[in-house]
């Protein structure tokens, strides 16, 4: 074990503090000395910890009401037929239509006051997405391929960024951006296997990696003999094809015992909640659900019955199978749409697209659970405290991952930092 | 003025020179000689010793891939190898300047460049196809997608450009100005651009007013209104009234119109009717504002973006990298690699008429073009940007899919196909046909990476198998079945597929592969052809 750690480098008084820190709270690990290389590491070993984060986005396609999940408003013109529900953080009411949830809000913190101005489907899912609005010559990154660059690893054999969205309305895949095609999600559409993951038939597994083997042959060389980053990525996308090809029991739910999928449900929502818990404790950083369709122009109260029903199970299975098994304090999960619906009511029963004053809600990892953020008026029409927008969700994300929100990437000579310029983390929210 | 005097000079030196090295054979192409001297002196300078040229299969692999987009079938192969006189390579790329294959690839890299993936619209490619075949100049199809309601009655072909943008003014404003000039001018929309003193805000609000009075016709067409003007604040607050202002800076002006107030009524119903009724006329009204950006942007005596970024895409297209890089930052602050040569090209550009043909014949015969890839035994790559070493190209979604049909059909009904008198229309159908498997590729850009999508499809996926590694009597894979030896079958494979002979190594791996598998001959014949299409050397253009 090599002890040039004590050179007197920079990073020595630093790596001091860390390793007496250590051993000031009782570590048993002080008499090993090998344990001080890890110690000084202290970079290296947060880095390890954040890659440990994963994070489930629950996207709640068309735009949830706020007034129906987590910012009832019973008893005014606008609250809509349902009741407040007290949960079991006192003085923390939310709708009715999550009645399971209600159960579990000491994990869950809700945001009730973002205005995000946005209230068009596209323009809305584009800056929910990425924290930011676009801007044309920029391929902006979403949210799932920045914590795929944050937190995955290079060399991982799971998917690091999937995303499923087996509804046919408002197809939305989330794309890397200018992180590059690295980064871009694993995408289910059709079925709950994600395509070309699997062997063909046609051909034997000996063929298949001796055949993978003689492809190896002749791309070493000519990768060998060429400098040029666009061929090395050749490599190792192709690198990735055997891990990837090995977790493809991660999305055969058939795999769970029958009571676990009892838990989860036979809904389609609730299957992909099963599987995005097998890929979180696999190690995949980011994955996303898309539940729809929340677009409740018409009988706004008869689409929130049902989906909030869906939801409200699906949520709830999830959390309690991610805690069970240790890993919610690791797992963000992220409930969230492209906006909200008006507090109006129309000549429909519906309510319309919303985006001055509406909510999401953030469990787990780095997350003050029971904690509300903002307020609105009596009629939900305007945020009246703690005013947020998209960017500040991100920088709050990014936050509770451990991952810096003001780090910056570079595009071209020009930095972009993770969430937008002037953002900054809802710290009443972190834990 | 510097810039107009300075392509004379360049090349008498550079005629001198090549005539004193080369004896009597004139060069190739003198804006070739033009590239090579100013390439040169620059390596010469930094005391880098360039990269060997090319052999002639791998040239003409690559020269294929940027003409004709596509790999060179084992005929054409055979053909350039067996041709013996001294001016072979300047002779075959001047036929395959002519080839169909020329116009449809250089079609499909302008579609690829002014509408990526926005739409597949067969108008506008079609469109597209007439302008390369007929080599119209840059300047020509540049005014016609700007001014697309000039045109001759139902062609909606070229105004897919603005129509595809016409909903975001901000998209029309920083497309046309990256795409047409090679600067992204974006930064400026809510400051002056912090880092570049060329862009102001009344830069982008200036460009931006030439688009802000373009509508949609409820036929697809654009059409314009009358009056109109742009307001933007300042960072300290100020309301400013945007010109008519061309990135350097000059305005256009707008003749004051008087118009009743009845009159102005009733156009702007008549424009209400255009946006909502398939037979109403636009009205058109006497100024402008598109053509006054085409006038300015093609004004001989402004500095001249509009050539220099054709230039500066077609060099970095061809050579990986441009002489100002990223291409949509052509400002002060980021000089060029090669300023003289730059505006020399320019220059030329211009002054033949915007001939893009031209342009590229000159880049394929440099010395420069043709240097290889392959680092022989430097530790180190030099600078990019001294052009010492061919940099490798990912293929585009387009040239990959249609070098992927190629490669694998049956050589000898491929060649006939391609010396037949329909080889256009078969080529345009075999496009088609690659065309859904292209949109399953990611298009290069900067920071390209090959996706993991793209590893997995090429590895599982049923149409890969079917299509390219089938055993039917149009396929490469029944060829190779019939031929005697695994010697022979490794050689024509890697022709084939890498337009190249193997190395030892390679015939003896090949060989190994197939010897060991006899009792399973097709297979292994399938298997080699996949891990030669799935090698990065088939992957990118080197």
């Amino acid at each position: 074990m090599k002890r040039k750690a004590w050179c007197g480098s920079a990073e020595h008084p630093v790596s001091r503090r860390g390793f007496l820190g250590a051993a000031a709270a009782g570590t048993a690990f002080a008499a090993d000395m090998t344990v001080l290389d890890g110690l000084k590491q202290q970079a290296l070993a947060a880095e390890l910890k954040r890659q440990q984060k994963r994070v489930i986005l629950l996207w709640l396609a068309g735009g949830a009401s706020q007034l129906e999940t987590w910012d009832p408003k019973p008893g005014a013109e606008t609250g809509g037929p349902f009741r407040a529900i007290q949960t079991t953080v006192p003085g923390l009411e939310i709708s009715e239509l999550l009645p399971k949830q209600s159960q579990r809000m000491r994990q869950t913190a809700v945001i009730r006051s973002l205005n995000t101005k946005i209230a068009d489907h596209g323009g809305g899912y584009r800056l929910m997405e990425t924290g930011r609005l676009p801007e044309p010559g920029v391929a902006f990154p979403h949210l799932g391929a920045i914590i795929a660059r944050e937190l995955g690893r290079i060399d991982s054999h799971v998917p690091d960024h999937v995303s499923m969205y087996t509804s046919t309305e408002g197809r939305r895949k989330g794309t890397a951006g200018f992180l590059g095609a690295r980064y871009n999600p694993m995408f289910l559409t059709e079925n709950m296997m994600p395509e070309n993951i699997r062997r063909l038939e046609s051909i034997s597994q000996v063929d298949h990696q001796d055949r993978a083997a003689l492809r190896d042959f002749f791309a070493e060389k000519f990768s060998r003999s060429v400098d040029s980053a666009a061929v090395a990525s050749h490599g190792s996308a192709y690198e990735r094809v055997r891990g990837l090809m090995a977790s493809d029991r991660l999305f055969d739910i058939s795999e769970e015992p029958q009571a676990m999928r009892e838990k989860y449900g036979p809904t389609q929502f609730g299957e992909q909640c099963l599987i995005a818990r097998r890929l979180v404790e696999a190690g995949v950083p980011f994955v996303k659900v898309a539940r729809a369709w929340w677009d409740s122009h018409g009988q706004n109260f008869e689409t929130h019955r049902e989906l909030c029903a869906d939801l409200d199970h699906c949520m709830s299975a999830l959390m309690d199978d991610l805690g069970d098994r240790g890993l919610l304090e690791n797992t963000l999960v992220i409930t969230l749409g492209e906006f909200g619906r008006t507090p109006r009511i129309n000549g429909s029963l519906g309510r319309d697209h919303f985006a001055s004053a509406w909510s999401c809600s953030l469990t787990g990892c780095g997350i003050k659970g029971g904690a509300v953020y903002g307020k609105t008026d009596e009629k939900g029409a305007t945020v009246v405290d703690g005013e947020i927008g998209a960017a500040d969700l991100f920088a709050t994300i990014f936050t509770a991952l451990g991952i810096d929100y003001e780090k910056e990437y570079m595009l071209g000579s020009r930095p972009i930092p993770i969430s937008d310029f002037g953002s900054s983390p809802v710290e009443d929210v972190l834990a | 003025m510097l810039r107009t005097c300075l392509p004379g000079i360049l090349l008498v030196a550079t005629l001198a020179v090549v005539g004193a090295v080369e004896g009597n054979t004139p060069p190739a192409d003198p804006l070739a000689a033009v590239i090579d001297t100013a390439i040169s002196a620059r390596l010469q300078d930094a005391g880098v010793q360039p990269a060997e040229t090319l052999d002639d299969e791998r040239f003409l692999r690559r020269l294929m891939l940027d003409l004709a987009g596509r790999v060179p079938t084992l005929a054409e192969r055979e053909a350039f190898l067996g041709d013996a006189s001294p001016d072979k390579r300047a002779a075959w790329v001047d036929r395959l300047l002519e080839l169909p294959d020329f116009a449809l690839h250089l079609r499909n890299e302008l579609d690829l460049l002014l509408l990526a993936r926005l739409t597949s619209d067969n108008e506008w490619r079609e469109y597209l196809l007439e302008g390369t075949r007929a080599n119209r100049g840059w300047d020509d199809l540049f005014r016609e997608i700007m001014l697309p309601e000039r045109l001759r009655e139902g062609e909606k072909g070229p105004a897919a450009f603005l129509r595809e943008r016409v909903r975001d003014l901000d998209d029309l404003t920083n497309d046309t100005a990256v795409l047409f000039f090679g600067v992204n001018i974006g930064c400026a929309k809510c400051h002056d651009h912090p880092l570049v003193p060329d862009w102001e805000q009344q830069h982008y609000y200036g460009m931006a007013s030439f688009f802000q009075r373009t509508y949609r016709t409820k036929k697809g067409l654009l059409a314009e209104r009358f009056d109109g003007r742009l307001k933007f604040k300042t960072v300290v607050g100020d309301e400013l009234e945007a010109e008519f202002m061309f990135l350097n800076g000059t305005a256009a002006y707008e003749p004051p119109v008087e118009l009743s107030d009845e009159r102005r009524k009733e156009l702007d119903e008549q424009v209400r009717k255009a946006q909502r009724e398939d037979d109403a006329e636009p009205p058109r009204p006497e100024f402008s504002p598109r053509a006054e950006l085409v006038r300015m942007a093609l004004d001989p005596s402004g500095p001249d973006y509009f050539s220099r970024n054709m230039v500066n895409r077609t060099w970095a297209r061809l050579v990986g990298q441009g002489f100002v890089e990223p291409l949509d930052q052509m400002h002060s602050e980021n000089p060029p690699s090669h300023p003289e040569l730059l505006e020399t090209l320019a220059s030329d550009f211009a002054s033949s008429g915007y001939d893009l043909k031209r342009l590229i014949r000159g880049i394929v015969l440099s010395e420069t073009y043709a240097r290889d890839s392959r680092l022989s035994g430097r530790r180190e790559a030099p600078a990019a940007d001294l052009f010492a070493v061919a940099l490798p190209r990912p293929l585009t979604p387009r040239q990959l899919s249609a070098s992927l049909q190629v490669a694998t059909a049956m050589p000898e009904r491929m060649q006939g196909l391609i010396a037949g008198e329909a080889w256009e229309s078969e080529r345009d159908s075999l496009e088609n046909r690659a065309d859904s498997f292209a949109k399953q590729i990611e298009i290069p850009g900067e920071n390209f990476q090959v996706s993991v999508d793209e590893a997995l499809l090429f590895t599982n996926s049923e149409r890969v198998a079917s299509d390219y590694l089938r055993d039917a009597g149009d396929r490469l894979v029944r060829h190779l079945k019939s031929l005697d030896g695994d010697e022979t079958v490794a050689t024509v494979a890697m022709q084939a597929v890498l337009s190249r002979t193997p190395t030892a190594e390679e015939q003896a791996r090949i060989s190994e592969y197939l010897a060991t598998r006899s009792v399973r001959r097709l297979e292994a014949i399938q298997q080699i052809v996949w891990a030669l299409i799935a090698s990065p050397e088939f992957r990118f253009n080197h």
